[in-house]
């Protein structure tokens, strides 16, 4: 019946043929992406503020299959074991549905989210106006389809915006994903497995400040430069979207 | 009870939001004396419901139920697994709540909720002794290979009546679920079989080609009710669960047969004739959820 | 942590505006490097690196295992770094654990390539034995035994040298295993292969103090830093890896700029270590 003591070894069915994709090479540039957008086109990006009831503040983004919900609670108490700290403490942490992922139980990296979140928006937050006490911001990524931190990043801030944590700007990211020759923007999943390089940029638009830049893979100066100014290009477009969000919110509860 | 009087005085120059703070028991009591709850609800009514199937695409099955704000959301994922010696032909059903820190400001990181290992056997409990699903259904091989259902279901908001959304969720994705069609390799292996290939060229014949949906007799639904002094709330809220601590859940499947009943506790004893009268709310209740599920499946039909 | 007296702070942050730090060192000095291979004589490969008073150990073990589906002709490689409690008392517990992770994760981010095992330090290809079938496990372990700042360019530079250091045993795969059979391997003893490791790259933090950035800081001058940048650079001067820590945002252009002043600090430092490992192997094969 249904127990999961002495539970026998499991797995997930897969299809026959396992190739990899012959997606790209070197030369290929009329490759298609799988969603069929264009290189330099990112997914369309649905946000929504209060989410969740029982926080002071939340979000839900929405790109592509990629859909996460961001809590905020606070500023409340410190854990008894901190010490004194006259500025404020931001806490972190992301966390993955079993169901998340294509194989079950495999969202794994989050422990390294978690310090990643916390780095990009430690510096957008004024720390400063809430002494002595926490604010912890709570990631659960639903449905994984690619580019997830820079999406819990982005929800995130807006979380913390509607929570009425003071921030200097919001917090938005992007990532670009290097494939063969091609830079392509806001990877999905398919893609981000394949990849040779990735960036990820997190930014305040207005203060036109990086918060958080990540690089892996190997780049050349131009080609870096092209992808940084793709992704603070994408930044400051998807910080309107997440402001009008915001707007549309504040008139609504206005009514 | 033990508040002292004063309270009674000091409520009438009070601002609201201070005396339901300040003196939880006597806001709801005064609510309750006229009949009505703090939500405007009466005593026997449940909070809106809505549900909506297919919310994950990863997932085989997967539905998003609503009761007022709390929300939960359950997939299914299909694996193999090779069956006990003991029933060789029955696949499994392994469920599993969650309450993630997002969901409540008492949950933390690395500090799991009491409650949810709690709902984690009632749900299991419930769900298998409703006889709901048939698990020789979920048979492929028999002896060598069968699925294991694996149900998570994750509390996106607790609001109160956690385990009520929750058997609703779970039961809503078992409806959802669509088995994929594999067959067996050479090896002994369960292998996808893609749907594009369907029909042109079929290296091996699926083994469930006749089993891609579950038939699902006797669905369980569920209410939970707070019992204090004489009345009887059906559908609490959080708050309402923190203040009168005394609750009772009904589980009646779709032809009201009792299910599961539970009562861990409390303050107040469960008398025959309160007990009658949540199962009596239950039974209504039933009726709305079986409802709107159908209209939630109905639905997906359309699409 | 370290606890400084306003009058410190100004002095640290008064001798970086002067390029004159409290050591005598300017803003782009890096603190004598000394290279010490062969450290750890179970290991593959091992070496130990001083920077000033920071000393780190990394060490190389290589495995056979079977290679990622997805990747079948490319071998692995795995980098964890622990921090002793000995370096520091903050480092017992959480706080070590806390740190520990953030390195590895930079260490990997900056080594080891895109997803795909392009732009990996050490041509993954090389570490196939079986294409499919077998390959090595690189487990690089990096361990922190006193710090005084700039951990990272320690721990990159300590994994080059060990790397360098690395033999693997030559194996020879028996002929005659079909379809999905795991054919038998013969482990040499005696012969080793030496891997290329000039495309390994270095890693070059520049912390940001007040308008100005300094390379190896300490830990006294880190704990007045608004942000650092640390990029990892190969020999051909292209990026490998870079990550941002510090709370304080940079504008575009600053990052930029930081990235060209430690590409071109990079080339230093990659002669320096070059020569410094050479002479540390030649050290060892003399004893």
């Amino acid at each position: 019946m249904a127990s999961k003591g002495a539970a026998p070894s499991t797995y997930t069915p897969t299809p026959t043929k396992k190739t990899r994709p012959p997606i790209f090479s070197d030369s290929d540039v009329d490759w298609l992406r799988p969603d069929g957008r264009g290189f330099h086109q990112c997914r369309p990006a649905f946000f929504r503020t209060g989410a969740v009831n029982s926080a002071a503040g939340s979000a839900y983004a929405e790109f592509g299959n990629t859909k996460v919900i961001v809590s905020v609670f606070g500023p409340r108490e410190s854990k008894k074991a901190m010490m004194y700290s006259d500025v404020g403490r931001l806490n972190c942490n992301v966390s993955y549905t079993t169901f998340a992922t294509p194989v079950r139980g495999q969202g794994s990296d989050n422990k390294e989210f978690s310090s990643m979140l916390h780095k990009a928006l430690e510096g957008a937050i004024m720390l400063e106006t809430f002494p002595k006490t926490t604010v912890d911001v709570f990631a659960l990524v639903l449905e994984s389809g690619g580019s997830d931190l820079p999406v819990v990043i982005s929800c995130a801030s807006l979380a913390l915006a509607d929570a009425g944590i003071m921030m200097y700007d919001l917090v938005a990211g992007v990532s670009v994903s290097c494939l063969g020759r091609n830079l392509i923007i806001d990877p999905i999943l398919e893609e981000e497995t394949f990849q040779d390089g990735s960036l990820i940029i997190t930014c305040m638009p207005s203060r036109y400040e990086v918060t958080q830049l990540t690089i892996s893979g190997e780049w050349s100066t131009a080609k870096l430069n092209e992808a940084m100014e793709l992704c603070l290009d994408a930044c400051s477009k998807l910080a309107k979207i997440m402001r009008s969000c915001l707007k549309e919110a504040a008139s609504a509860s206005q009514d | 009870m033990g508040v002292p009087d004063a309270s009674g005085d000091l409520s009438s120059e009070m601002e609201v939001d201070a005396f339901r703070r300040l003196f939880p028991l006597r806001y709801f009591e005064r609510h309750l004396s006229e009949s009505v709850r703090p939500d405007a609800r009466p005593l026997g009514r449940a909070r809106d419901t809505t549900l909506a199937l297919g919310a994950v695409a990863s997932a085989h099955g997967s539905a998003l139920a609503k009761i007022g704000s709390t929300t939960m959301l359950a997939a299914i994922k299909m694996e193999v697994m090779t069956p006990s010696t003991e029933s060789p032909d029955e696949g499994c059903i392994a469920i599993d709540f969650h309450m993630p820190p997002i969901c409540s400001p008492i949950v933390r990181p690395g500090r799991p909720a009491e409650a949810a290992p709690v709902i984690s056997k009632q749900l299991s409990d419930t769900i298998s002794s409703s006889g709901m699903i048939n698990l020789k259904e979920l048979s492929l091989v028999s002896g060598k290979a069968a699925w294991i259902a694996y149900l998570d279901i994750y509390c996106l908001d607790a609001d109160g009546a956690l385990f009520d959304a929750a058997l609703l969720s779970a039961v809503a994705a078992f409806s959802h679920l669509q088995i994929p069609i594999v067959s067996l390799n050479d090896d002994g292996k369960i292998v996808v079989i893609l749907e594009e290939d369907d029909g042109t060229k079929l290296e091996k014949e699926p083994v469930n080609r006749e089993k891609r949906k579950l038939t699902l007799s006797s669905i369980p639904f569920s209410l939970t009710c707070i019992l204090h002094k004489n009345y009887i709330l059906a559908d609490p809220t959080a708050e309402e669960e923190s203040i009168m601590e005394t609750l009772v859940t009904v589980g009646l499947d779709s032809s009201s047969r009792l299910v599961s009943f539970y009562k861990p506790g409390g303050p107040v004893l469960a008398y025959t004739s309160a007990v009658q009268d949540c199962v009596a709310l239950t039974r209504q209740r039933v009726k709305e959820l079986q409802e709107i599920l159908d209209e939630a499946i109905s639905g997906m039909e359309i699409d | 942590m370290v606890g400084l007296s306003l009058g410190e702070k100004h002095f640290i942050q008064g001798g970086i505006d002067q390029n004159i730090r409290s050591d005598g060192r300017k803003r782009d000095t890096y603190r004598p490097i000394s290279v010490e291979t062969g450290v750890i004589p179970q290991a593959n490969g091992s070496a130990r690196i001083r920077i000033g008073a920071t000393e780190v150990i990394a060490s190389v073990k290589a495995e056979l295992g079977r290679p990622d589906a997805l990747q079948p002709d490319q071998g692995k490689v795995a980098i964890f770094v622990d921090c002793s409690p000995v370096a520091e008392p903050m480092f017992e517990g959480r706080g070590g654990e806390e740190l520990s992770t953030e390195l590895s994760v930079v260490l990997q981010h900056c080594l080891l390539g895109g997803k795909s095992g392009a732009g990996a330090g050490i041509d993954l290809s090389s570490l196939i034995v079986a294409e499919g079938k077998i390959c090595w496990d690189l487990y690089i372990d990096g361990l922190v035994i006193s710090s005084d700042g700039n951990l990272l360019d320690a721990l990159g530079a300590a994994i080059k040298a060990a790397l360098s250091n690395t033999g693997i045993p030559r194996v020879q795969v028996a002929a005659g295993a079909l379809g999905d059979e795991q054919p038998e391997v013969d482990i040499s003893d005696e012969e080793f292969l030496q891997f290329d490791t000039s495309g390994v790259p270095v890693i070059v933090t520049l912390t940001k103090v007040g308008r100005h950035y300094i390379v190896d800081a300490t830990s006294e001058e880190e704990s007045q830093m608004s942000s650092a940048v640390s990029v990892s650079i190969n020999r051909k001067g292209h990026i490998c890896g870079l990550s941002k820590r510090g709370s304080a945002g940079l504008d575009p252009s600053v990052i930029s700029d930081m990235i060209s002043v430690a590409r071109h600090i990079s080339e230093q430092l990659i002669n320096k270590l070059d020569s410094e490992i050479s002479a540390a192997e030649a050290g060892e094969d003399e004893m």
